[in-house]
């Protein structure tokens, strides 16, 4: 053992507390800075030399039955400027091909591009000299951007903007809906936004002081994620033009507005539900906030006479009636109870099978055999035919209809010609539908799904059907709605030459404030070819000013039904129609 | 080397030197170690290797980061390639709206056929009762003369075909313009000169088929199909 002596001892100890105290510190300082402080630090290290970058993800695209954008996701761009450092005029173009331009000049370019005024551009820029950020104009096109790019003036930079449009303009503008600056607002665009909506993507990279970005440095914070694509059932070559007749129409006859709808009798599937007037989605401001939805869902309407084929099927299922059943038709007629009934037409006495009342539209006699089935009884094949309740669409705003659970005397003669109970124009088109596929009802489709971007498809349309009626009974009804077309009053209007079409009339009071009015829903329903019914076709006009008549709504219907053949590449039918007696 | 520790290499010195102080116990190199010992050449070549690896890593990033230029110039490539295809995407979107459809159609002269029949080609059987077009089945505008079914996209469409029907139908003798000024089929774009219109591609959004193109003879076909009879609002062709 080596003796050291006292003093150096102490040194030696003083040196290691110094050296202690001295590491002591280190560590202190050296855990907050890595363990206590170090997100803190290293997010203010990062903003120092980091870049933020949002990649934006596209909304998902409405598209119709056959993959045709009906709204699309589209980039628009913001021209933004920062006044502070915006010079009053600057240099264009390099060397000895550059031009001095001043800012008054470079203003008038960018309004020339942008569609401004000079002096709007102009105040832009020196409103608040001060400023880092003011718009020069909001929205252009990739065109105009790139000129407004193009001129080089400085401090003025393009900022991207997600926007939508709709390059088929208002062709079902009514059911996609749009989207406003507060999000989506209406139709599709609303009901369907889980599916479209998209999550942006956000990452940092850094920089170098070439503005290159470093290899390696980029970290994602939050992956961009595309919308899912909605696929409706629309066709919107048929949709454009079933719109087009509707308008065309409406305007002959000085409606006050019009829906058609195409039904697929065989999938339940609306091919084309036309609304007039519609929405422009890409122009919402140009149209009266009454027609930015859909009415042939919003707005029920008592249908009228286009009822009885329904009552007839009714009759014909329960066993109380054949299309030969017997009866007898006075113009007006009183009830049991007392109540009266009144033909649209005045006429003698008539003695009519049931046939003959649908191809007469005998509000009498549909009211006489009616009754031989209890109230109840209607009430529930009428709530099974949809009657009162919302169609599987659910579409935004969509109305349930009127149907009431107890009947007064009056009334339950009514409900069988289709007043003193409203229906949607889409409900109607069910109606039709389920008589079309031998009584077996379809949910009604407008959406069959959502494809997300991976290519799974989720939130498929449902597909079970319910026997409605007896197939024999939907048949029988078709056979006697041919005779509408064959003989009834309309039948030069409706028959389309080498096809079997089977068609409703309907004429229906509109009640204002408890009363009747002299203004008519007017509307032809019906379904082709009738041998095999593939496509139910609904036309309805409202308040016509110069024909109050179903004459009014069937040269529509005709063009709407025959435009439907030629579009699916229905052959003639084979045979003529049949002729059921319609009188004894 | 382990599994030798039986042989003792210090037995036969400890016999030849009794006088020397004997260690307890003595750590020595197995012959493996002492060949082992480092050489001048295996120093050389760990400094080279090592130079070697930086060199290497030296080149690597500079690869690098040449690549960075060369991936920044492609992203901002496929970014203004992608702004193009969007616009390009669009355009076609938006011509291919069945508003813009029916009103060229038109303006080549044609209408919507009004009745259903077909002709079957495996026997010749005509199906259906086939009636000729006529004018009244021509698009109908709203009394302003706006379209009924609007899309304020199109609004600045220019025709396409109200430039080639003019270039058809003057070129076609004798053939009928389809749309004059006073007929009921209202025909997009033939208000417009055609030079103005072929011009306008030049710098407008769009850059729809020209009179030169294909357009001039499609509609040649066209226009040549239909009987008409006055050219009076035909705007005067550029080219044919």
């Amino acid at each position: 053992m080596v003796t050291v002596p006292r003093t150096t001892r102490r040194r030696l100890s003083l040196a290691m507390l110094i050296t202690i105290a001295v590491f002591s510190v280190f560590i202190v300082r050296l855990v907050d800075i890595q363990i206590v402080r170090a997100d803190e630090l290293n997010a203010s290290s990062l903003d120092q030399r980091a870049i933020s970058d949002t990649t934006y993800a596209a909304r998902g695209d409405i598209v119709d039955s056959s993959g045709d954008v009906l709204a699309g996701s589209v980039i628009r761009y913001d021209i933004t400027t920062s006044p502070r450092i915006v010079p009053s005029s600057f240099e264009r173009g390099d060397g000895d091909d550059a031009v001095e331009v001043t800012l008054a000049e470079a203003s008038a370019e960018v309004a020339e591009i942008t569609g401004q005024t000079q002096a709007d551009v102009l105040r832009s820029f020196t409103a608040n000299p001060e400023s880092d950020f003011e718009y020069v104009v909001q929205k252009v096109t990739t065109e105009q951007m790139r000129a407004v790019t193009a001129l080089e003036i400085p401090g003025v930079y393009p900022v991207e903007r997600p926007a939508r449009i709709y390059p088929d303009g208002s062709v079902a503008g009514n059911l996609i809906g749009f989207v406003g600056t507060e999000g989506p607002q209406n139709g599709l665009e609303f009901t369907e936004d889980s599916c479209l909506a998209s999550t942006n993507g956000s990452s940092t990279y850094e920089r170098g002081a070439d503005g290159i970005r470093l290899p390696g440095s980029t970290v994602t914070t939050q992956p961009a994620i595309e919308g899912g694509t909605v696929t409706t059932t629309i066709d919107a070559d048929l949709q454009w033009s079933v719109q087009q007749m509707i308008a065309e129409q409406a305007v002959a006859i000085g409606a006050e507005s019009a829906t058609a709808s195409v039904t697929e009798v065989k999938t339940g599937k609306v091919l084309a539900l036309a609304d007039y007037p519609s929405v422009d989605p890409n122009n919402v401001d140009g149209t009266p906030a009454t027609n930015l939805g859909s009415l042939a869902f919003s707005t029920p309407y008592e249908p009228g006479s286009t009822f009885k084929p329904m009552t007839a099927a009714m009759l014909l299922d329960s066993g109380v009636s054949s299309p030969a059943s017997r009866v007898t038709v006075p113009y007006r007629w009183t009830s049991p109870e007392g109540s009266t009934v009144r033909d649209a037409v005045g006429h003698d006495e008539l003695r009519l099978t049931l046939a003959g009342v649908i191809q007469e539209s005998s509000n009498v006699g549909i009211s006489q055999l009616a009754v031989g089935l209890s109230n109840q009884a209607r009430y529930d094949y009428m709530r099974a035919f949809g009657v009162g309740s919302r169609t599987e669409v659910d579409f935004q705003g969509e109305s349930a209809g009127l149907l009431a659970e107890t009947w007064d005397d009056q009334q339950k003669y009514d409900v069988s010609y289709g007043q003193g109970v409203a229906v949607t124009a889409a409900q109607m088109a069910s109606i039709y539908q389920t008589l079309g596929n031998g009584g077996e009802r379809l949910p009604l489709t407008l959406v069959t799904g959502c494809t997300l971007p991976d290519g799974t498809v989720v939130d498929a349309a449902p597909t079970g059907g319910t026997q409605v009626v007896s197939e024999a009974a939907a048949d029988g009804v078709v056979e006697m709605m041919e005779g509408v077309v064959t003989g009834g009053d309309l039948a030069a209007d409706l028959a389309i030459p080498g096809y079997r079409v089977a068609a409703k009339s309907g004429t229906a009071e509109i009640a204002e404030n408890g009363r009747y009015t002299s203004e008519r829903i007017v509307s032809i329903a019906g379904l082709a070819p009738a041998e095999d019914p593939q496509y139910a076709v609904v036309v309805t006009f409202t308040k016509p000013s110069t024909i109050k008549t179903s004459a009014a709504a069937a040269p529509t219907f005709n063009k709407i039904m025959t435009q439907v053949l030629k579009t699916y590449r229905v052959t003639p039918s084979p045979t003529p129609s049949p002729k059921l007696p319609t009188t004894w | 080397m382990s599994a030798l520790p039986a042989r003792h290499p210090a037995a036969p010195t400890f016999l030849g030197r009794p006088s020397r102080p004997e260690p307890v116990v003595e750590v020595t190199p197995t012959r493996a170690q002492r060949s082992a010992r480092p050489r001048l050449l295996a120093a050389i070549g760990s400094v080279v290797g090592l130079f070697g690896i930086l060199a290497a890593q030296l080149l690597l990033t500079i690869a690098t980061s040449e690549g960075a230029y060369e991936i920044s110039a492609l992203q901002a490539q496929q970014s203004e390639l992608g702004r193009d295809q969007q616009v390009l995407v669009e355009q076609l979107q938006v011509l291919d709206a069945p508003q813009h459809l029916a009103a060229e159609a038109q303006a080549l002269g044609m209408v919507a056929g009004s009745s259903a029949a077909y002709l079957r080609l495996s026997d010749g059987v005509v199906l259906g009762t086939p009636t000729a077009a006529s004018e009244s089945s021509a698009l109908v505008t709203a009394p302003d003369g706006s379209p009924l079914i609007p899309n304020s996209l199109l609004a600045n469409v220019p025709s396409a075909a109200g430039a080639a029907a003019g270039a058809g139908a003057a070129a076609g003798a004798g053939v009928e313009a389809p749309a004059d000024a006073t007929s009921p089929i209202p025909v997009t774009g033939t208000d417009a000169p055609a030079a103005g219109t072929v011009d306008g591609q030049d710098t407008g959004p769009v850059a729809p088929v020209d009179g030169t193109g294909t357009g001039a003879p499609t509609a040649d076909g066209a226009v040549g199909s239909v009987a008409s009879s006055s050219p009076t609002g035909i705007p005067t062709p550029k080219t044919h």
